[in-house]
């Protein structure tokens, strides 16, 4: 921002000041402000008909003093079952403070012992007390007395959002009330990690977290692979130069925490003036870590295809090139779709770091439930939204390991495999026009008692 | 004697459970309140108050609270107003205050873990005495007043007025009044998800100074330790906010002996001095 920007801002500011202060009526006790705790389980809205917290403020004038104030909210609202902490300050100061505090209804009020003096400032902090459950504007009002009698309190301003109560909510409502639900949260290990009312609410406001979590890493995984198969093919460079490259990149970002790689990327760019989005920077960041574990991978997927392979491409007149393209990286490409699966799922889980800054990913946001909560459930939750994703993999990777070990080792059905072998090695023959499509080569690894593998022998 | 090695050892057990902070918040709950029966006094003041550890005023806290409580850079050691108040304390009750690298533990999961029982005795992190956290745990007499504040990065303009849009980002500490604070005063950007809750404050920090967050809300003290004496010179206090909290110290409510004799021994240090002493070395004054 150059001075110019900021002497407008403030030239703005100044004259919003200098509005704000022309209508000044002479109230005797300001009302600063009324604001209510967010009450939605997991969320950020002031829900109407459910408990929650009203902190009122206000300011006691020059020449003034209060002996008591009385606070309304609309006819809907309560504070019948509300308890109230009555602070005085005095600039940052506590001031002594006596006070009495009679709840009725919609009404409420604060005697003082003493009468407050000019300049202090009273916070009224009712808990326990409920807005109207229809929802909407709620605006705080009432009276209050001085030396001179009773006087009109300003309605705070702005008013206080509230919301009616959500389908979601009258769901935990209902689960608080049942006799099961009392019994199971009774048990101390199951109501700190498995309370009913707080996984349905987990469940809904952890989702958008598990969204963003799939998406950075479906996001990042393409560019990985990319990054993943350049590093490798530098790895096995014949230029030394170009290895060195490869090698220093692959180890400082295997050999580093990808933690400290996250805190150096979000708070070192922006401090040489790079500002990304923090859910782009993410995925930067996982796309760029992934990517050295991917070389690594590939890197030792290549070497493991045997020697006889590039000869049999020599001898059919391939070039270095020609010989990668269509022979070795297909054949490399099922070998490491395991190793592939598994840094995937890691990648998946290690998105989980984002949150130290700040990314509202699935754990920023169990994080916040928890602690709001001072419950284990969303964590419980989180878990299981990390599980969707990674048990099929997991299952996946165990599935396609055992196909190759079997066809590595030459099971599966004898006379099919025999037939199989014979139409492979035409394939593999006739590499040089038409080479194994990517998803023949993709999709081997699932097909029952294929011997794709023992195929390559068959060129040998 | 016997029983007394027995229920060192199931203390021991529950140390050893403890790494695995989970497994001590279920696993230790009944046990911390199962084996004090009949033991004998760790202190002529302790007498009734059950302890982790024979002689030892177990402490946890989140070490990343400056000056209240942090490592320091070199040792790793704990340091701070609190730590320094703990001491007194245990001095008081005949005690050592026992700080180890396992005393620091997330905000959010102090009242938990005092709750659960088992892990430690005290948690004191500078936390506001509330009434929800009443509910889970005992709290002390108040021993420090406080106030929030809103920390911008110097010159970036933001006014509590500017940073209630769904446009900008607060950053507090999870679990703390400060993020009620922010949630309840910046509604619309609370509504956009856009008041994050980080685990610590320094963090939070450094996210202000490079631009990641627009501001922050913490405890003043913290906030002008930060800003005058510890670095974050790019920072400021926009806003000091007055709440008036105090602070007290988080301890079970089946350690009700525990809770009389730390009040008990905060009464003293206030008679005594001590407290003065310390504010004046850790605020420059008392506060």
């Amino acid at each position: 921002m150059d001075a110019r920007s900021r002497s407008v801002a403030c030239t703005i500011v100044l004259a919003l000041a200098f509005v704000c202060a022309l209508p000044v009526q002479a109230w005797g006790l300001t009302t600063n402000k009324a604001t209510a705790k967010p009450n939605e389980d997991g969320g950020s809205e002031v829900i109407g008909g459910l408990p929650t917290r009203l902190t009122w403020e206000g300011t006691v004038e020059e020449g003034e003093k209060v002996s008591s104030i009385h606070l309304e909210i609309p006819a809907d609202g309560s504070f019948a079952e509300s308890t109230t902490k009555v602070t005085a300050l005095e600039g940052l100061s506590r001031a002594p403070v006596e006070s009495e505090v009679s709840a009725d209804k919609n009404t409420l009020t604060v005697s003082f012992g003493e009468p407050i003096g000019e300049g202090l400032l009273i916070r009224l902090e009712i808990y326990n007390m409920t807005l109207p459950s229809t929802g909407g504007d709620v605006v705080v009002s009432g009276t209050y007395q001085n030396q001179d009698g009773e006087q009109k309190l300003k309605d705070s301003d702005p008013p206080i959002k509230t919301i009616a109560n959500t389908p979601l909510q009258s769901m935990v409502n209902w689960l608080d009330n049942q006799e099961w639900v009392k019994q199971w949260n009774a048990n101390q290990f199951l109501g700190m990690f498995l309370k009913p009312q707080l996984i349905l609410t987990s469940l809904s406001s952890l989702f958008p977290g598990w969204l963003l979590c799939l998406g950075i890493v479906i996001a990042s995984y393409p560019f990985a692979i990319l990054l993943g198969l350049v590093f490798a093919l530098m790895k096995i460079s014949r230029h030394r130069l170009v290895r060195a490259i490869a090698i220093i990149y692959i180890n400082t970002l295997r050999g580093t925490p990808l933690f400290l790689q996250i805190y150096i990327m979000f708070f070192g760019l922006p401090m040489m003036n790079i500002n990304i989005d923090n859910n782009v920077l993410g995925i930067i960041v996982m796309a760029i870590n992934s990517s050295a574990y991917l070389a690594e991978i590939f890197r030792a997927g290549i070497e493991s295809i045997p020697q006889g392979q590039y000869e049999a491409a020599a001898s059919l007149g391939m070039g270095h090139l020609q010989t990668m393209v269509n022979i070795i990286l297909p054949q490399t490409i099922r070998r490491v779709i395991p190793t592939v699966t598994s840094d995937f799922i890691m990648a998946f889980k290690d998105t989980s770091l984002l949150s130290s800054v700040g990314v509202m990913e699935l754990m920023m946001f169990s994080k916040n439930l928890t602690s709001v909560t001072g419950n284990m459930t969303p964590y419980v939750t989180a878990a299981i939204f990390y599980l969707i994703v990674t048990l099929p993999l997991i299952k996946v990777v165990s599935t396609i390991e055992k196909r190759i070990a079997k066809s590595e080792r030459g099971g599966g059905p004898r006379p099919k495999a025999k037939a199989k072998k014979a139409e492979v090695a035409v394939v593999d023959g006739q590499a040089v026009g038409a080479e194994p499509s990517l998803v023949e080569a993709l999709s081997a690894p699932f097909k029952a008692g294929t011997s794709v593998m023992g195929g390559t022998a068959s060129v040998r | 004697m016997s029983t007394m090695s027995r229920r060192g050892f199931l203390q021991n057990s529950a140390l050893v459970l403890g790494g695995l902070s989970l497994t001590s918040l279920v696993g230790c709950g009944g046990q911390a309140s199962g084996g004090s029966e009949g033991s004998a006094p760790a202190a002529a003041a302790g007498a009734g108050a059950k302890l982790v550890e024979e002689g030892k005023l177990t402490c946890i806290s989140n070490m990343y609270f400056p000056p209240f409580e942090f490592m320091d850079e070199k040792t790793g050691e704990a340091k701070g107003f609190d730590i320094e108040l703990s001491n007194a304390i245990a001095e008081h009750m005949g005690l050592t205050a026992n700080w180890t690298s396992e005393s620091n533990q997330s905000f959010d999961s102090l009242v938990p873990t005092i709750k659960a029982g088992g892990k430690a005795d005290i948690a004191i992190a500078g936390m506001t005495i509330t009434e929800d956290r009443k509910q889970e745990v005992n709290l002390s007499n108040p021993y420090l007043d406080s106030n929030q504040s809103l920390v911008i990065k110097k010159g970036s303009g933001e006014t509590l007025k500017t940073l209630d849009s769904d446009e900008k980002t607060i950053a507090v500490q999870a679990g703390t009044t400060g993020a009620d604070w922010a949630k309840e005063n910046f509604p619309k950007a609370a509504s956009a998800g856009n008041i994050k809750g980080l685990d610590d404050i320094i963090t939070a920090m450094e996210g202000v100074s490079t631009g990641n967050f627009n501001a922050l809300v913490t405890d003043l003290p913290v906030a002008s330790y930060q800003i005058n004496e510890n670095g974050f010179d790019g920072l400021e206090i926009e806003e000091e906010i007055p709440t008036g909290e105090q602070y007290g110290i988080a301890v079970s409510k089946d350690n009700p002996q525990l809770l009389d004799d730390i009040n008990a021994a905060l009464e003293a240090i206030k008679q005594d001095g001590t407290m003065a002493k310390l504010q004046k070395k850790w605020f420059g004054q008392e506060l």
